[in-house]
């Protein structure tokens, strides 16, 4: 099979679930489209950088329309006050976020650029990339990769069902907010798992210059990511979009044979030419599950501590305000609260699940 | 193809109010002119606060990322709202048709160096006292001005494509406001952010 257009590389970069399974497949097994898919990504998050400006996202629409109005000609209606952020001017694809991130504590270990997890229905419309929002890093340039485990979320009749599936409580949201209503779709996903396998062979082509002095026992030496199984319950409007979305997952984590995880981490970090998202990613990987590995993406999302339960939660809000969620780990339990609510609303209904 | 082809933003440029029109620039249609609904009236569409309200960050956001600045970025959501308020752009297009409208408009702007000298100043130095945050750890302040130097003499298609991704505009949204077929997007889009990224090496390795 020829080798996929640059353009599809590109688009793998930041928009999968839009590549065919052939390609990704091809780009999968083929070192020259992983070393193309590599500099794809790097441009992209080098240019994203470059182009970013602070503050953009922190407009006052409220005064830019009074601004507006001046200037218009004639205006029969009046300004409307500023909605509420829960009312109908929620967008579906910052609503989508949620979602996505529910997937990628529930599967974390799965996310690759070509599984399956993200080619969900949920996630395609996703502003942000998936790559973004998932955890386990692109390692496989730097050796094997070899994935294991569910084939992605699937709906299940209820709660009482999704508890068996997966063996973890559903939360319960005892009130619901403002513009949230109706009975939620249960969606459950198994355990993943995937192991890699560093390669100093690999590892050096994807440097492009000699390696440092390797670890004893680093070579050949492999790494279980594992995470899930998960469960989402999950509000939508009419139209099919989520509004608030529960999820719980068993937290990811990792082990190693040979020699300790930190060490291939560590090892891999000090690779001149890891892609900086790359590296990103695997600094929020610790050995025990006990750091959440959410990386966010900056100019879209802003990142917050606050507590749930007496426990630190991590905040999350789209700079557009339309979206926020909280993150928070409980004895290796992970449990997000997310939806096109204030982070106000979002810790209310973290404080009273059942 | 197309039986019926829909106003196009480039009409925009050519607005009073608007910065000015670039020549041989041509995005979408070949008729993509604007009709301005009620002009003579001076009315303006029904569903303009709607969609302003909607839409108005995203706008903002698209010229922020070509001109470096909030404040110049505003300015031309303000022009490219009142543009669109005279519009029948139908309501579906919207988002599409004042993202493209805002890039080119930002791009003419970056372009013809009318940006307020004071307002440079006070973006600069609004860069200078933010916290680092990601992006700052990849690029500096100056590679940032020479990546929208170089964004200016990029083939305008490109440009607005790369932009309008980066925006966050799926690749169906961009296909369709560029009138772009959605495979040759993810190339369009590559090529843009290669001379970009050349760019700055350029500069890196002559330093």
């Amino acid at each position: 099979m020829r080798h996929p257009t640059e353009g599809v590389l590109r688009r793998l970069v930041d928009e999968p679930a839009g590549v065919s399974d052939a390609d990704r497949q091809h780009v999968a097994d083929c070192p020259v489209c992983l070393t193309g898919l590599a500099a794809a990504r790097e441009d992209a998050m080098v240019v994203g950088a470059a182009l970013h400006t602070d503050g953009a996202a922190d407009v006052d629409p409220a005064a830019a329309w009074q601004r507006l109005s001046t200037a218009l000609p004639a205006r029969a209606a009046a300004p409307t006050a500023p909605r509420r952020r829960s009312g109908l001017l929620r967008r579906p694809a910052a609503a989508a976020l949620a979602f996505a991130v529910v997937l990628s504590g529930a599967g974390v270990a799965a996310a690759n650029d070509w599984l399956p997890i993200f080619r969900t229905e949920q996630v395609a419309p996703l502003e942000v990339s998936p790559d973004d929002l998932v955890a386990l890093p692109d390692l496989t340039a730097y050796g094997d990769v070899e994935l294991t485990g569910d084939g992605g979320p699937h709906s299940v009749p209820d709660a009482a069902a999704a508890r068996d599936e997966t063996g973890l409580e559903v939360p319960e949201v005892a009130d619901l907010p403002r513009g949230v209503d109706g009975e939620p779709v249960y969606q459950v996903v198994g355990e993943l798992s995937g192991v890699f396998t560093f390669s100093a062979e690999k590892a050096a082509a994807a440097s492009g210059e000699p390696l440092p002095p390797l670890p004893a026992g680093l070579d050949g030496s492999q790494v279980r990511l594992t995470a899930g199984p998960g469960v989402a319950a999950v509000w939508s409007q009419t139209s099919g979009m989520p509004t608030l979305v529960v999820g719980r997952a068993v937290a990811p984590s990792a082990s190693s044979s040979g020699v300790p995880f930190e060490t291939v981490r560590d090892f891999l970090l000090s690779l001149p030419g890891l892609p900086e998202d790359v590296a990103a990613q695997l600094r929020t990987y610790t050995a025990d599950g006990s750091t959440l590995p959410v990386p966010v993406p900056a100019d879209l999302v802003e990142t917050s501590q606050a507590e749930v339960d007496d426990l630190p939660a991590t905040v999350l809000e789209s700079r557009d305000q339309a979206l926020a969620a909280v993150v928070w780990v409980d004895d290796g339990v992970v449990t997000l609260v997310g939806g096109a609510l204030g982070t106000d609303e979002v810790l209310g209904i973290a404080e009273d699940l059942g | 193809m197309d039986l019926v082809r829909r106003a196009r933003p480039e009409a925009v440029l050519a607005l009073p109010g608007a910065v000015q029109r670039s020549a041989g620039v041509r995005i979408g249609g070949t008729d993509g002119v604007a009709v301005p609904r009620s002009a003579a009236s001076g009315a303006v569409r029904a569903d303009l606060d709607e969609v302003f309200r909607r839409e108005y960050p995203r706008v903002v956001g698209v010229a922020a990322r070509v001109l470096g600045s909030r404040d110049s970025a505003e300015d031309v959501a303000q022009d490219v709202f009142l543009s669109f308020g005279r519009s029948s752009v139908p309501a579906g297009e919207a988002r599409g048709w004042l993202s493209v409208a805002a890039a080119h408009t930002a791009l003419n702007l970056l372009r013809s160096g009318r940006r307020r000298a004071s307002r440079e100043k006070s973006a600069a130095a609004a860069d200078d006292v933010v916290a680092p945050d990601v992006a700052d750890a990849v690029v500096t302040l100056e590679e940032r001005r020479r990546v929208r130097a170089a964004l200016a003499r990029l083939p305008r298609r490109q440009a607005v494509a790369l932009v309008l991704r980066h925006s966050g505009l799926s690749y169906a949204d961009v296909a369709a406001a560029l009138d772009l077929s959605p495979g040759s997007v993810g190339t369009t889009v590559r090529r843009a952010e290669s001379a970009l990224r050349e760019e700055l090496n350029r500069h890196a390795s002559s330093d």
